[in-house]
C-alpha cells in the first residue's frame, strides 16, 4: 500500500503521522527515515510490531536511539522514568518482567491489546527520500482466501502433512469453519507449499480458534499462535510439545482424524 | 576475506522444566549453539571453501557453555575462536551484547562480513544482528534463507511476513541467517581432535572499551496460559469417532465454531 494511503487509514489514531515512499524493505533506508522523524522530537518510547521487519527496525533503531529494548512484549506499565514490561522468553514457555529506562524501544506482540480507537486531529507529514543501502527485489506473497492474521479460525498444517496434495484437507477444514489456513515455517520456506506461515518470523495470529494439525509445537511456531483463545492439537506423537499447551488435543493419525472432522462438520451444516 | 561469526549458546527450550513455584530449572536444561547460529557458521565456512576466508567465531560470555560453543565452532572449521569475558552473560542487555560484538569487530578487524543467526534459540529477539549493523555502520541483510557470497558482494533471499525479498549488498555487511539456510556440517572425528589443540582466546570488556549493563530486577517465571489440556485418543475407528464428536461438542460449547 502506498505510504499516503496507509497514513490516511490510521488518521485519527495519532496526532502526527509520518509516511514515506521508500519502495520495498531496505532496512537501512527505512531506519534512516525513522531517525529523521525521531530527531524532530525527543520520543521516550518507540513501538514496533513483533514481525520479521518490525524486529529488524527495532534493532537498528534502538542501537542509535535508546539503550533499553525488549521484544515479545505483551504488557507495559509506565513509571515516572521507566517502563515495567512483561515479555515472553524461552519460546514463550516463560515470561520475564523487567524494568526499562527511558527512552525505550519495544516490539509488541500482536493481540496483546485491543485495537485503539480515537478521534484525534491528525497531521500527515511526508518524510524525504533516503539513500538506498542495497538492491532489493520484492515478490509479494499471494494469499488466497482469508488472511490468517485477520481470521477468527486458523487451521495450521505442520510437518505431519506428507505432501502438498494433502494440504487440501487443511484448506477444506478451514473453509468449512469459515477460517483461514496456514502452515509452519518449514512447509512454507523449505517446501514452498504456502505463501504464509505462523511463527516468530512469519505471522502472529490471535484467533478465537487455532487448530494445529501435525504440528509438533516447536517454540518458533507457538510464539506466533500463543495468544489464540482456544488451541486444538491433532498429532500422532503423544509427546509432541503442543499437547502441553493446547485446550483440546487428539492423539491420533491426522489422516484419519481430519477426514472424520470434515465429515461430521459437513453433516451438521 | 575476513568473516566474524557471532554465536550464542542457548537453552534447549523444548527441554526446559519448571519447579512447583514456576521458576525455570535452567541448571538442568541442556545448552547448545542455536540452530540458526550454526547455519550462520556454515555459511561462513562455505565462503572459506569457495573464495577463501578467515573465519573468526566469537561469543559473549565466559561460562562453560560459551567455551564449549566456541570449541564446537572450531571443530566445524572456524580458524579462530574468542570468548568475550562477561559474567552473567544471560542477564546482560541486548545493547551490551551488540556493543561487545561491534567493538570486537573494530578491535580485531576490519571484516567484510558479520554472520549471525537470525534469532537465538531461547529469546528469539532477532535484534542483535540489526543492532550490530547500526553500531558498525555495516549494511544489513536480515533473515536470509539463502545466501550467495561473491568477491565484493552477497545476494540473499529473505522470506518476511509479506513476501520474499531478494537483496544484493556490498560489503561490509551484517547477514543474519535462518535455520533454513543450509545443513550445518557435522565435524569429523579428525576435526574434533585437531580443534582440541586450538586455543579459545579470551578478550575482556576493558580491552574493548565496553561498559556492561545488566537488566535490573529481572524476574523469570513460567508463563501460564491457562490451557485445559483435555487430551483424547484416536487409536481405532471407534475412538476416533468418539474423540471427534467430543472435540466438536467442546468447541461448540466454547462458542468458537
Amino acid at each position: 500500500m502506498p505510504g499516503r494511503e496507509l497514513a490516511e487509514k490510521v488518521s485519527g489514531l495519532y496526532g502526527e503521522i509520518y509516511y514515506s515512499d521508500l519502495g520495498p524493505f531496505d532496512p537501512l533506508a527505512y531506519v534512516s527515515a525513522l531517525y529523521e522523524v525521531a530527531s524532530s522530537f525527543s520520543a521516550d518510547i518507540a513501538v514496533f510490531p513483533c514481525t520479521g521487519k518490525g524486529r529488524v527496525l527495532a534493532g537498528l533503531f534502538s542501537a542509535k536511539n535508546s539503550r533499553s529494548t525488549a521484544t515479545d512484549v505483551y504488557r507495559v506499565e509506565s513509571k515516572k522514568n521507566s517502563l515495567v514490561v512483561r515479555r515472553l522468553v524461552y519460546g514463550g514457555k516463560a515470561e520475564a518482567s523487567l524494568e526499562l529506562n527511558l527512552p525505550a524501544t519495544l516490539c509488541l506482540l500482536q493481540g496483546s491489546y485491543a485495537e485503539a480507537e480515537a478521534n484525534l486531529a491528525s497531521r500527515i507529514n511526508k518524510v524525504s527520500k533516503q539513500n538506498q543501502s542495497c538492491r532489493v527485489e520484492f515478490i509479494p506473497k499471494k494469499v488466497e482466501g482469508i488472511e490468517p492474521d485477520k481470521a477468527e479460525v486458523v487451521v495450521v498444517g505442520g510437518r505431519g502433512i506428507r505432501t502438498k496434495e494433502d494440504l487440501k484437507m487443511i484448506i477444506e477444514l478451514a473453509g468449512i469453519l469459515k477460517g483461514a489456513w496456514s502452515v509452519t515455517r518449514p512447509l512454507a520456506v523449505d517446501e514452498g507449499w504456502s505463501e504464509t506461515w505462523i511463527g516468530i518470523t512469519g505471522l502472529t495470529v490471535s484467533p478465537k480458534l487455532y487448530i494445529g494439525i501435525g504440528v509438533s509445537g516447536q517454540p518458533h511456531h507457538m510464539m506466533g499462535a500463543r495468544s489464540s483463545k482456544i488451541v486444538v492439537a491433532i498429532n500422532s506423537d503423544r509427546n509432541a510439545p503442543i499437547f502441553e499447551e493446547c485446550d483440546y488435543g487428539i492423539v491420533g493419525d491426522l489422516y484419519v482424524v481430519v477426514p472424520e472432522m470434515i465429515k461430521r462438520l459437513k453433516n451438521v451444516k | 576475506m575476513r568473516i566474524i561469526v557471532a554465536l550464542k549458546p542457548t537453552y534447549d527450550v523444548s527441554q526446559l522444566k519448571f519447579d512447583s513455584e514456576g521458576v525455570p530449572l535452567l541448571d538442568t536444561c541442556p545448552v547448545t549453539l542455536g540452530e540458526a547460529d550454526k547455519c550462520a557458521l556454515e555459511e561462513a565456512l562455505k565462503v572459506k571453501g569457495s573464495l577463501g576466508a578467515t573465519v573468526v567465531a566469537v561469543t559473549v560470555g565466559q561460562s562453560e557453555a560459551h567455551i564449549k560453543g566456541i570449541k564446537d565452532a572450531l571443530a566445524m572449521g572456524a580458524d579462530e575462536g574468542y570468548i568475550i569475558k562477561i559474567n552473567n552473560a544471560w542477564n546482560i542487555s541486548s545493547i551490551t551484547v551488540a556493543n561487545a560484538i561491534a567493538r570486537f569487530a573494530v578491535v580485531t578487524g576490519p571484516y567484510d562480513i558479520v554472520f549471525t543467526g537470525s534469532g537465538a534459540g531461547d529469546t528469539h529477539s532477532s535484534i542483535i544482528g540489526p543492532m550490530v549493523s547500526a553500531l558498525l555502520g555495516y549494511r544489513l541483510v536480515a533473515n536470509a534463507d539463502k545466501v550467495e557470497v561473491k568477491e565484493q558482494k552477497a545476494t540473499a533471499k529473505c522470506t518476511m511476513e509479506d513476501g520474499t525479498y531478494n537483496y544484493e549488498v556490498e560489503f561490509p555487511a551484517v547477514i543474519t541467517v535462518t535455520s533454513e539456510a543450509n545443513e550445518p556440517r557435522i565435524p569429523t572425528l579428525k576435526a574434533i581432535l585437531r580443534s582440541k589443540n586450538m586455543q579459545v582466546k579470551e578478550i575482556g570488556p576493558e580491552q574493548l572499551g565496553l561498559s556492561v549493563e545488566e537488566y535490573k530486577d529481572i524476574k523469570v517465571i513460567k508463563h501460564m496460559v491457562e490451557r485445559k489440556r483435555v487430551i483424547m485418543e484416536a487409536s481405532d475407528q471407534k475412538s476416533t469417532e468418539e474423540s471427534v464428536v467430543k472435540l466438536l461438542t467442546f468447541l461448540k460449547d466454547e462458542g468458537v465454531i
